[in-house]
């Protein structure tokens, strides 16, 4: 019941975005929408999305396998600097190409830009997402299957084994990787080979028009979900089982040199695919001075908007997730539920939701005003739509405990908010802590959703970077992406700490 | 003399997966009892159902000759059957320190909090962990932490303390160590065991009377060593066959 209500909760927005376009509203273009060119735009997306799945199941599989299996050097370190681009906004990526595409003086067409430059941006999120998702996998792998597998046949053999094994893993990380993309207009529009997405920010935010931008974004749901629903049911049941603590103990990372060298080759690679080269790109018109000043201006001014919807969006996102995941508890069934509709919820289209969210703020009372529009309405709407992940944390979390526990305090009586207070709380608190700041990274990261919710003047830090970006002088847009990076970074860096710390206490 | 437990014609299933049927026995005080069977058999969820964790398909339970749990409702809450239990994984709070799993376990208990504490040291010092209260399970060892668990059960002062398979993974010389302790306990604090194991040989460390599960139902009950001499289970006739195929020495 409890998980139902959630999960209606989450999709409310979009239910009422659909609504709404049923209930009237039609423009002059909304009824032959195809004709405004978005349907070779959604050609475009299926095709930039085909080629970061396969980019990213290429690269992401071998380098998630190797760090899973044998001791690489600063292995923590690189997996951690891997993980970097999956909390910064995919435009940043972008811009930082297309700088250096620039700066190297290389024509548009090149493989910076356009489709191959669309993929290579889009990738630095896909290839980390396949490549830890494989890692997590792999280290799955028990020490008795490792070494029946090196009995049989040797370390070729082990490591065919463990591929076969992550590979389906590998495949469905990539596909929401790619699904991912297809609801994401920056890259796009930014490396010229603007999408479906691309389509619909046009349509509202520069046309007006929302019955087509909502018409346009279902059309796309439609094409999401007939991608997404079959991942979620293949994926959902297997994440369920995946969550529960097991007995066995992990591989041993071997210490084979020859291939630690290999998956640090291979990690170092990704890093500087997807990292090092859009930073290059966002470092090299500094090289003509660094904008101090305006950057900070701009900052500063950003900074209350973007910490107030990280905030809101971490702590609400943070809180259904948890609480729909203590519901789920342990009944196979209703985690298979949970994990299933919260898979096909995060791959629906941003745009969606914020389209819901602002024909509720319509026809709502002006009173209400605080409530549905501002930064408040953005944080809620990204907190439902980020919610999946604090669920799934959630329940790896309730998961690593033990049911027993829970038995002891009912043979010993002990009251359940007591028992919740002083075992369950200070034993989820730390994931609790991660989590919000994973989501509130990653709603700072979407601009759609600021884009199209954000009131007049207002907005994040990633926002601002985007608004500006077509007219302001380079380096500040350099200096504006990079200092976000920086600070993601060091987000990223003390979220690794608190693991460190926490996998030392666990018992 | 009362009976502590009474289960008549106990039967338990989950959805349409039979796990036992028809299982019926008495705890004495005293007498301490193992139920013995290979794994899978529903020892354990046997166990769950004398404590109220979980409801019985059919049949019904008796603590101290009142009815606690009849087919499919739970009639004295788990904290009202006065029971203490020793969990297989031990189920110790690990973020708690020993003397506060004690005393979270002693949550419901009407003496004071000054009071409840000192009860709590007393009997972790008779459980042998005097110095040790501060120490979380995770910085214990696991003989250790088998006594912390044995410390907060017996903190409720029961009359019955159930078992449930807690020295699985215990090298011999602890498992020894550990057994003499439980006796010596059982008789200081005047507790009958009741032991869920699937080797006869913890069984016979503690115990002096059996009940085999096997097949979905109980295969043979009685005196431990009476079994032994003319063992019709499968699990006994194992252990027999096992002990006299040993070297003599």
């Amino acid at each position: 019941m409890g998980i139902a209500a959630g999960l209606l909760l989450a999709a409310a927005p979009v239910i009422v975005a659909a609504l709404a376009l049923s209930g009237g509203g039609e423009s002059a273009q909304s009824s032959g929408f195809l004709d405004t060119g978005f349907g070779p735009a959604v050609l475009r997306s299926l095709k930039v999305a085909a080629g970061v799945w396969f980019v990213a199941v290429l690269v992401g599989l071998p380098a998630g396998l190797f760090p899973a299996l044998y001791s690489i050097p600063l292995r923590r370190t690189l997996l951690g600097l891997v993980a970097l681009p999956l909390l910064v906004p995919s435009f940043l990526w972008a811009v930082g190409l297309s700088m250096l595409r620039m700066a190297l003086g290389l024509p548009a067409d090149n493989i910076l830009g356009g489709f191959s430059g669309t993929v290579l941006a889009f990738s630095a999120t896909a290839v980390p997402l396949v490549t830890l998702a494989t890692y997590v996998a792999g280290r799955r792998i028990t020490q008795g299957e490792a070494d029946a597998a090196r009995l049989a046949g040797g370390e070729r053999h082990l490591i065919f084994c463990v591929a076969r094994s992550v590979f389906p893993m590998a495949v469905v990380a990539g596909l929401l990787g790619s699904i991912l993309t297809l609801s994401d207009p920056g890259p796009g529009q930014i490396l010229r080979f603007g999408g479906a997405a691309s389509h619909i920010l046009v349509s509202f935010a520069a046309q007006y028009d929302f019955a087509l931008a909502t018409r346009q974004s279902l059309s796309l749901a439609v094409i999401v979900l007939v991608l997404a629903v079959p991942a979620a049911i293949w994926l959902s049941p297997r994440m369920a089982s995946g969550l529960l603590a097991r007995q066995t103990k992990s591989v041993a990372l071997s210490e084979r040199s020859t291939l630690a060298w290999i998956g640090l080759v291979l990690l170092a690679g990704i890093i500087g695919m997807t990292s090092v080269l859009p930073l290059a790109g966002l470092l090299q018109p500094l090289g003509n001075g660094v904008p101090v000043v305006r950057a900070l201006v701009t900052v500063g001014r950003t900074l209350g908007d973007t910490v107030l919807l990280a905030s809101i969006a971490g702590v609400v996102g943070t809180g259904l997730g948890f609480s729909l995941a203590l519901c789920a508890g342990r009944r196979r069934r209703w985690q298979i539920v949970l994990l299933g509709g919260a898979l096909v919820l995060f791959a629906l289209p941003p745009a969606l939701s914020s389209l819901g969210a602002i024909h509720l703020a319509a026809i709502a009372p002006p009173t209400l005003d605080s409530l549905t529009r501002g930064q408040f309405t953005v944080g809620t709407i990204e907190a439902l739509r980020l919610f999946p992940l604090g669920a799934v944390l959630a329940m790896r979390a309730f998961g690593t405990g033990s049911p027993d526990w829970t038995a002891a305090a009912a043979v010993h009586g002990v009251p359940l908010g007591k028992y919740f207070l002083r075992v369950l709380v200070p034993w989820v608190l730390p994931t609790a802590g991660i989590t919000v700041v994973l989501i509130a990274l990653l709603a700072t990261a979407d601009v759609t959703t600021a884009l199209l919710l954000s009131p007049p003047g207002g907005g994040s830090l990633p926002l601002a970077i985007f608004t500006i970006m077509a007219n302001a002088p380079e380096a500040l847009v350099g200096a504006l992406c990079l200092l976000y990076v920086g600070g993601a970074g060091i987000l990223l860096a003390g979220v690794s700490g608190i693991l460190r710390r926490q996998e030392r206490k666990r018992p | 003399m009362t009976t502590l437990i009474q289960v008549n014609q106990v039967a338990k299933d989950f959805g349409t997966v039979p796990v036992f049927q028809d299982i019926s026995f008495e705890v004495c005080p005293g007498r301490h009892l193992a139920l013995l069977g290979p794994s899978g058999c529903g020892k354990s969820t046997l166990l769950r159902l004398v404590t109220g964790l979980d409801v019985p398909s059919a049949g019904d339970i008796r603590i101290e000759g009142e009815l606690a749990s009849s087919a499919k409702k739970i009639l004295i809450e788990p904290h009202e059957r006065k029971i203490g239990m020793v969990f297989q994984e031990l189920a110790l709070w690990p973020n708690l320190s020993a003397l506060d799993n004690v005393l979270l376990g002693m949550a419901r208990t009407s003496q004071p909090h000054r009071e409840r504490r000192t009860t709590a040291r007393e009997v972790l010092k008779i459980c042998r962990l005097d110095g040790l209260e501060n120490r979380v399970p995770a910085a214990l060892s696991v003989g250790q932490q088998q006594r912390v668990a044995l410390a907060r059960a017996l903190a409720l002062r029961p009359k019955l303390l159930l078992l449930d398979e807690p020295f699985t993974g215990l090298d011999l010389t602890l498992k020894a160590e550990i057994f003499k302790e439980i006796r010596r306990l059982a008789r200081d604090f005047d507790l009958t065991l009741l032991l869920v194991t699937h080797d006869p040989l913890e069984a016979r460390g503690l115990t002096s009377e059996a009940l085999v599960l096997e097949k979905g139902g109980c295969c043979e009950q009685g005196n431990l060593e009476d079994l032994l001499a003319n063992p019709v289970s499968a699990t006994l006739r194992a252990f027999v066959a096992n002990l006299s195929r040993a070297p003599e020495t």
